[in-house]
């Protein structure tokens, strides 16, 4: 995986909803991608941020059920409104001309206003409701918990059905075969929820790599245009080789997370590519100066 | 007559007069238009040297002298900038910068390394030279210190005698017949070292490359440490004795070719599906039991794990006429296995290193090797 990854990508290997074969793709990715990897810590922040956010809803006992309730009675009182709206359109506009009803054409004026944008609004809501399967309807997806059970599960609001399929167990969006789904971020009950998938783990003493690479790289970035062809065709190739290195010893050290040794490898690995960007910073700034 | 002799004696004293004047300075040029540009200037015997351009194939002689002279086809101009942190300016340079202008710099002096010319020139034989290229390769001959770095350029350094160090991008480098401390890297080029010894206990040896080949040819140094990421090392010659060997690389292979009666010590970190294969006798040292299975646990950064070995399936191989040896079950310690042969997963499965410790004969260098994913070879010669 030489390309970098996008939001939804990133967001779906957060979420845990990538194959284990991509999961361990976007892993070793970052692992190598100093871009990368700094997207990933970014939309950890802004996740965290979200869920601290959020933290009072999640950590009452049955923080999903009251949330249930609100939309249950939201869909409901949509579906009536749409319902009744024809019959009582003139018993509304009695109630609104009686509520507004100042003795003055103005206000009422503003009470015919607010009807019509009120209707709006609910037509506006049925139809998104009714609109066939599409990326968008994934934003409907919420965190529930039966309530039956209290092992929360994930119900998805179907577009045939505007009501939850309540206590049907729903898995989360496939992901598409290519591992790609749209961007969108579902907020997740993580107080009772299965296990989250483990974000990007740092083998202790890595970040410190990875902090360095990341300024050696905008070094070198910083003025790459200025660099010969020659030296940057020399420098991509042994780059990548350094890159693969890493992310394959990277591999071995997290499936061999007691040996150090393994873990040993990958530094290993990283100091080489510390070593190459050095190389590289200090012929691309001396251009041939003295460097000794 | 006299008027004949009168004028010829003037121009031989105006002649010598310039000549004195000359040496006064410890300078000599011979600038002309459109010829070679050349300059010396007497320095300490154990000057050191810095020469700088942008391109240009770089040759530097040590000479018994004490002097150093610098010429160049291509330059305009040839300056020598002394640069001690001593300003007694009646005792010898001990340290000079050479600038090499030409068309490229124009007269300007700071454009330092930037001139495009290929330069040769001679320095004391106890001198340090410091001389960097952008494209063109390098040649160092005869000198005690020599820094070198050349981008893409090939680097080629001779008979040194106290210390080298030289870097290439994409270049390789050539090491003979030198003696001291030794760093050489290479990203993409391959390093090569022929009989380099050390000067003193003090004095290691290190190379290292990211994708270029490793080979070494007769170093003795005491400690000599060769790592690469993606290239094959081959070290041939005798170890020296209670020298430190040491190995690294992800993947290639690494191929030691030593003495028939070379002894030594392994410790050996390969890839449980690699080989090692020996052709000296290997005797198992005690080893402990290989590292548990992986767990879902918070890694310990540098947990000790000393001594402890996966237990090596180790299929004993029949050397060319020799009788066939007792299978051993486990690399423990005891018997002679001779060569040895790591076996080989069929199934592809999660990566497991192994570990070797053994030794042969007395063990008096120590050999350390790390390969990730490499087949290593101990090889008689």
């Amino acid at each position: 995986m030489t390309r970098c990854l996008d939001e939804a990508k990133l967001q779906s290997y957060f979420d845990g909803e990538l194959s284990l074969k991509m999961m361990e793709s976007v892993t070793l990715h970052l692992a190598s991608c100093v871009t990368c990897a700094a997207a990933a810590r970014e939309l950890e922040e802004e996740s965290a941020l979200v869920m601290s956010a959020l933290a009072a809803e999640f950590e009452t006992s049955v923080p999903t059920e009251r949330l249930r309730e609100r939309i249950d009675a939201a869909v409901f009182g949509e579906r009536l409104t749409v319902a009744q709206s024809a019959q009582k359109a003139t018993g509304l506009a009695a109630f609104f001309s009686g509520l507004l009803n100042f003795g003055s054409q103005r206000s009422l004026g503003f009470a015919s206003l607010a009807v019509v944008m009120a209707f709006a609004a609910i037509f506006a809501v049925v139809k998104l409701r009714s609109t066939p399967n599409t990326p968008q309807k994934d934003e409907t997806v919420a965190v529930v918990n039966s309530p039956s059970d209290k092992n929360p599960t994930v119900a998805k609001v179907d577009r045939n059905d505007s009501l939850p399929s309540t206590g049907e167990t729903v898995a989360p969006p496939k992901s598409t075969g290519s591992g790609e789904r749209p961007a969108y971020r579902p907020i997740k009950n993580t107080a009772n929820a299965a296990p989250k998938p483990a974000p990007v783990k740092l083998f202790p003493g890595e970040r410190s790599y990875l902090q360095t690479i990341a300024r050696l790289d905008s070094t070198i970035n910083s003025s790459k245009k200025g660099m010969r062809p020659a030296l940057q065709v020399e420098y991509e190739r042994n780059l990548a080789v350094v890159d693969r290195a890493i992310a394959a010893t990277r591999s071995a050290a997290k499936s061999n997370p007691n040996d150090p040794d393994a873990a040993d490898f990958m530094f290993a690995a990283y100091q080489s590519k510390v070593d190459l960007l050095n190389t590289i910073a200090d012929a691309r700034v001396g251009g041939g100066g003295r460097g000794h | 007559m006299t008027k004949k002799l009168f004028a010829v004696c003037a121009v031989a004293g105006l002649i010598l007069s310039l000549a004195g004047s000359t040496l006064a300075h410890d300078e000599k040029s011979d600038t002309k238009p459109g010829e070679k540009v050349e300059r010396s200037l007497s320095v300490d015997p154990q000057a050191v040297v810095t020469l700088c351009v942008a391109s240009g194939t770089l040759n530097v002689r040590g000479w018994d002298k004490s002097e150093i002279r610098v010429r160049s086809l291509d330059a305009t101009q040839i300056d020598f900038r002394r640069i001690d942190k001593s300003k007694d300016t009646s005792k010898p340079a001990a340290r000079i910068d050479v600038t090499v202008l030409n068309k490229s710099t124009g007269a300007n002096p700071k454009m330092d390394c930037q001139a495009i010319a290929d330069v040769d020139m001679e320095v004391p034989t106890g001198a340090t030279v410091q001389v960097q290229t952008r494209d063109g390769d390098i040649a160092i001959t005869g000198v005690a210190g020599a820094y070198a770095g050349s981008q893409n350029g090939d680097i080629t350094i001779e008979r040194a005698t106290k210390l080298v160090e030289a870097g290439s991008v994409g270049g390789s480098i050539l090491l003979k017949d030198s003696t001291g401390r030794v760093n050489l890297s290479s990203a993409g080029g391959g390093v090569e070292v022929i009989n380099v010894r050390a000067a003193n206990e003090e004095d290691t040896f290190e190379v290292g490359t990211v994708s270029g080949d490793i080979q070494l040819d007769r170093v003795s140094n005491p400690k000599v440490t060769a790592k690469t990421v993606n290239g094959t090392v081959t070290m041939s010659g005798p170890l020296a004795k209670s020298g430190w060997y040491g190995f690294t690389n992800v993947t290639g292979d690494i191929v030691l070719e030593m003495p028939h009666d070379a002894s030594f010590q392994l410790n050996a970190k390969v890839s449980d599906k690699q080989d090692i294969v020996s052709e000296f006798p290997l005797k198992y040292l005690a080893t402990a039991a290989p590292p548990p299975p992986p767990a879902p646990v918070v890694i310990k950064p540098k947990a000790e794990t000393k001594g402890k070995t996966p237990e090596a399936k180790v299929k004993p191989k029949t050397a060319p006429g020799t009788p066939a040896p007792t299978p051993q079950p486990a690399p423990k310690a005891g018997p002679i296995i001779e060569p040895i042969r790591v076996e080989k997963h069929g199934m592809p499965g999660p990566y497991m290193l192994r570990r070797v410790t053994a030794v042969c004969g007395s063990g008096d260098a120590t050999i350390s090797i790390a390969s990730f994913g490499g087949t290593v070879h101990l090889k008689k010669i």
